[in-house]
């Protein structure tokens, strides 16, 4: 147990250390989200809620598919080409512990987003909502950031450290914009709209939105989100145990 | 814990053979050197030895135990040919997370001795120089306080202040009993640090033995001479019997023979003008290159 603390403490470190952690995770959803708040009024309502929430748990989502699927991803990667995977499986330390440690460490760090991102808008836009709707949301969006480090998992499994820097860039991106995290769906054309529908980054979007605005959450979603985790989750362990026996 | 044993390794990539059926034995609490040309197999079998990949056929034994099992992660150390870091870490941080897998790990101070990094506990791995990085892996490898220490390639990247301090740290952990077994393509390294060598050529051992029985083994001699007069070509040499190379720097000449005793009246007799003549016995280094030579020229046998 104290290896795996330890680990999960180190890991912690090595992700928050980062500089793009600080860009990407933190300054650039700030940004964003101060942004659309400003323009389209904190106040104005928009699905039921105002876009002080709205757009909160919006940018929230996108910080946490970056740092989930992206950082995640292209860090893994770096990791089988620098050998650094080849050197743990030499240690006592089994390669499964030392994953969990990197899962603990992230859901930790997606905890700590979500508290700058939500204290952020409480304290700069006045953002309102019952207490246990704030604690709803927030549990939401840790607990639909697994199904992102399984596609972070995914992706890390790129062998070419540049490829997977960019196919993780341009999916948690595409991701985003086209599951409506910058824009509603509903300023799309219609075969956007369909699209971005069936994205698990909507999904979990969704999900957070339908919380803030009726307290409920988008059952439908919750389950397509972790279908989308499932398979993610599948597909890497595929292509891992396929290479392992080649 | 005991020697470490290979016994008929085969390991294939595909339908390229890595090893072809490599037996050879490292002595438990000694230094052995695995010699051998790129390609040999060198890093084949360090990673078989090490559980990171699996042998076609045969096995690999650490004393009662086979290579891979869990219980020698706790005992073994190792430097990859990579220098890995966890960036983001301080050269400490790393050093004390790696300490933290192992049930009696070195002390930390130790640890930045033996690589020469005690100035730099504080910096970030990923800001230390190649050669920095490469003595922090040796750290890394210590961590556990391994009684087998298995190191590919160490002091590749290393400037000689560094291999020289390494050299002497190895013979510190030699004397202490543990078993070090490492790959290395400088042969003076092989001479001067290892009790026993192995030399390894296609995925097969060619030699093995102590650094002076090698050369016993091998009674490589090389004749060296000045031409004075005419010049005489190469081949003419080579036509002699009994030589096996000739090399030639202006008109300094160099035969290898395992006969000079044979060898040097016919010389005489030739009517080449020779001037300075010299006898040595060949260093490591040639006969190495005759090994390992050999094995390659006639498919992989030895002759």
């Amino acid at each position: 147990m104290k290896p795996f603390v330890a680990q999960s403490k180190a890991e912690i470190l090595r992700l928050v250390r980062s500089p793009f952690f600080l860009l990407f995770s933190v300054l650039m959803p700030i940004a964003f989200y101060s942004i659309f708040a400003f323009l389209n009024g904190a106040d104005a309502e928009i699905g039921g809620t105002t876009w002080g929430a709205y757009s909160l748990m919006s940018m929230t989502a996108f910080s946490l598919i970056g740092t989930a699927a992206g950082q995640f991803g292209i860090r893994l990667s770096y990791e089988r080409k620098d050998g650094l995977i080849k050197l743990m499986k030499l240690t006592p330390l089994s390669t499964s512990a030392w994953i969990a440690a990197k899962i603990t460490a992230h859901l930790l760090v997606h905890t700590l987003i979500i508290a700058v991102m939500f204290g952020y808008s409480a304290i700069v836009f006045d953002t309102e909502l019952p207490g246990w709707r704030w604690l709803a949301s927030g549990s939401w969006l840790i607990v639909g950031s697994i199904p992102f480090l399984a596609l972070g998992i995914l992706l890390g499994t790129i062998r070419n450290t540049d490829a997977a820097t960019a196919v993780s860039n341009l999916v948690y991106m595409g991701l985003s914009i086209l599951g409506g995290l910058w824009m509603p769906l509903s300023t799309f054309p219609n075969w956007m709209q369909k699209l971005g529908a069936l994205l698990p980054s909507h999904a979990y979007a969704s999900t957070s939105w339908s919380i803030v605005a009726n307290g409920s959450a988008a059952w439908m979603d919750v389950l397509v989100l972790l279908g989308y985790g499932a398979v993610f989750l599948m597909t890497a362990v595929f292509v891992q145990s396929r290479r392992e026996n080649a | 814990m005991g020697p470490i044993v290979f016994d008929h390794v085969v390991k294939k990539y595909g339908n390229r053979e890595a090893l072809k059926g490599l037996s050879v034995t490292f002595p438990s609490g000694q230094v052995t050197a695995l010699l051998g040309p790129n390609g040999a197999g060198k890093t084949t079998a360090v990673s078989i030895l090490l559980g990171l990949s699996k042998a076609t056929k045969g096995t690999v034994n650490v004393g009662e135990y086979q290579a891979g099992d869990r219980i020698l992660r706790q005992r073994m150390g190792a430097m990859l040919q990579e220098s890995p870091v966890a960036d983001g870490l301080q050269v400490r941080e790393m050093l004390n997370l790696f300490r933290g897998y192992y049930r009696e790990p070195l002390p930390l101070d130790h640890l930045l001795v033996i690589s020469g990094l005690e100035q730099k506990a504080n910096r970030r791995v990923s800001s230390l120089s190649g050669g920095e990085k490469r003595r922090l892996s040796f750290a890394l490898a210590m961590a556990g306080n391994p009684d087998i220490i298995v190191l590919d390639e160490p002091t590749t990247g290393m400037d000689v202040e560094s291999r020289m301090r390494f050299w002497e740290v190895i013979r510190v952990y030699a004397i202490q009993g543990k078993t070090i077994l490492f790959t290395t393509h400088y042969l003076e390294e092989a001479d001067t640090a290892a009790d026993h060598i192995a030399v390894i050529a296609d995925g097969r051992l060619v030699a093995e033995g102590t650094p002076q029985s090698l050369k016993a083994a091998m009674p490589l001699r090389k004749i060296t001479f000045r031409i004075s007069g005419e010049l005489i070509s190469e081949q003419q040499l080579l036509a002699l019997p009994g030589v096996q190379e000739v090399r030639r720097a202006d008109d300094l000449m160099e035969l290898f023979s395992v006969d000079t005793d044979r060898l040097l009246p016919l010389l005489l007799q030739s009517g080449i003008q020779m001037t300075d003549i010299q006898i040595h016995a060949a260093k490591l280094e040639e006969v190495f290159h005759q090994l390992t030579r050999g094995s390659a020229e006639s498919g992989g046998s030895i002759r």
